[in-house]
């Protein structure tokens, strides 16, 4: 047997054992030589897979996923391409981005409304949830803010064409709804009720969306 | 009491395909990290590798996923898609061609020259270089060296990844792991030309 049909018989050191008491490397001192450099290779190649073993990928994929997932699940069927529209920039959702959410809504709602209202027009707590977006808010710009059920707010800039939203869902007092036109009755209007809010890139909210 | 076996990725595929939110979980932490590496070594660039990771299993979400159980495993198949993606994120230009992550990458390329030049590789140095030269190869060799030697795929789920015979992921990977030594030895002594490492031809 001569170098070639060696290689060529064991070409991917699969077993290593095998190879050590091989008759033609005893004979051959270049594929002891060869062969001890790809075993060491091997080695080197096992350690730099241990080394890499803890490079993950960063836990916001984990979140849009779970995002588009539960959107996925909660869509009619049949209505992949929602999913594949939005998916690719799903925005990250922070406390920090709830945090302004919270506070836009509350200058909003402070600033001209409620004089009536017993309840504070702050919110008694946010509560931020990874809001699916829906893709043609992403790509049709502030035309279909209505359509989407979302309620502009006055003096708020209009979403531009290829402007990136992000949404955030927030927990606020019914009473909140008056400045918006809806009727509240007196009764009610301590209750809290969900809304999502749509910021801007500016992270000034633009609409609201109540989901009661 | 035996623990019962972990749940096949088939099986959470079907589960996660009902709804079940919580086998879409596991099966995402089950494989993004090879997912995610692969396709950092790939492109080089963490945010290509970001997306990446996510398409690949925004993928299993939709209707027309085609995986088919009966040509390879779940896993070659998400390496297939994420080998497709890189692809296509590499000719828009989106390729660092470096691998700028957190991990403690010597800068040291002066490295003694030793009369083993491959002995040192498990140490610090060995393994960074082992890295840049992994790195440094062509698409092609370092796809295969990246799938069988650092994620261990078999061939089997190789060649449905990359789409070629088994016997092809073999010849690559041994060519691949030919440039690898190569390219060592010329890092660790430049002094040897590259003429110098031609294959002496055994007669024995």
């Amino acid at each position: 047997m001569n170098c070639q049909e060696f290689w060529n018989s064991m070409p991917l050191l699969a077993d290593a054992a095998a190879l050590a008491n091989h008759e033609h490397l005893a004979q051959c001192p270049a594929c002891v030589a060869r062969l001890r450099s790809q075993l060491a290779l091997k080695k080197g190649l096992r350690a730099v897979a241990v080394q890499m073993s803890r490079v993950q990928a960063p836990p916001q994929v984990e979140a849009r996923l779970l995002v588009a997932f539960r959107a996925h699940t909660g869509m009619a069927a049949g209505n992949p391409q929602s999913v594949r529209a939005g998916a690719r920039r799903i925005p990250i959702f922070t406390w920090a981005t709830a945090a302004a959410a919270l506070f836009a809504m509350a200058v909003f709602l402070i600033a001209g409304h409620q004089p009536d209202s017993a309840s504070p027009a702050v919110s008694r707590g946010v509560e931020m949830a990874a809001a699916w977006m829906p893709a043609a808010i992403e790509t049709e710009g502030a035309s279909l803010v209505a359509e989407s059920g979302f309620i502009p707010l006055p003096n708020a800039a209009q979403i531009g064409q290829n402007e990136d939203v992000n949404l955030v869902r927030v927990e606020v007092p019914r009473s909140a709804m008056i400045a918006l036109g809806y009727d509240v009755k007196p009764g009610q209007a301590s209750e809290s009720v969900e809304a999502d809010v749509m910021l801007g890139n500016d992270g000034l909210a633009r609409a609201v969306r109540f989901l009661d | 009491m035996t623990p019962s076996p972990p749940e096949t990725d088939d099986d959470l595929l079907t589960r996660l395909r009902s709804g079940d939110e919580e086998a879409f979980v596991t099966l995402y932490r089950r494989r993004q990290g090879a997912i995610y590496r692969f396709a950092l070594h790939m492109s080089g660039s963490q945010p290509v590798a970001e997306d990446v990771t996510q398409e690949v299993f925004l993928a299993l979400l939709r209707e027309e996923c085609g995986f088919d159980p009966g040509r390879g495993t779940l896993s070659g198949y998400l390496f297939g898609i994420a080998r497709k993606l890189v692809l296509r994120n590499v000719e828009r230009g989106r390729s660092d061609l470096t691998l700028d992550n957190d991990l403690d990458d010597s800068t040291s390329r002066e490295l003694a020259v030793n009369d083993d030049p491959l002995a040192e590789l498990t140490h610090r140095e060995g393994i960074a270089a082992l890295r840049r030269a992994v790195q440094a190869l062509p698409r092609r060799y370092r796809e295969v060296v990246v799938l069988c030697d650092l994620e261990e795929l078999d061939y089997a789920d190789a060649a449905v990844a990359l789409g070629c015979p088994i016997g092809t992921v073999r010849s690559r990977l041994h060519r691949a792991r030919g440039l690898l030594l190569d390219k060592l030895k010329q890092e660790r002594n430049p002094r040897q030309a590259v003429g110098g490492l031609k294959p002496v031809r055994c007669l024995s």
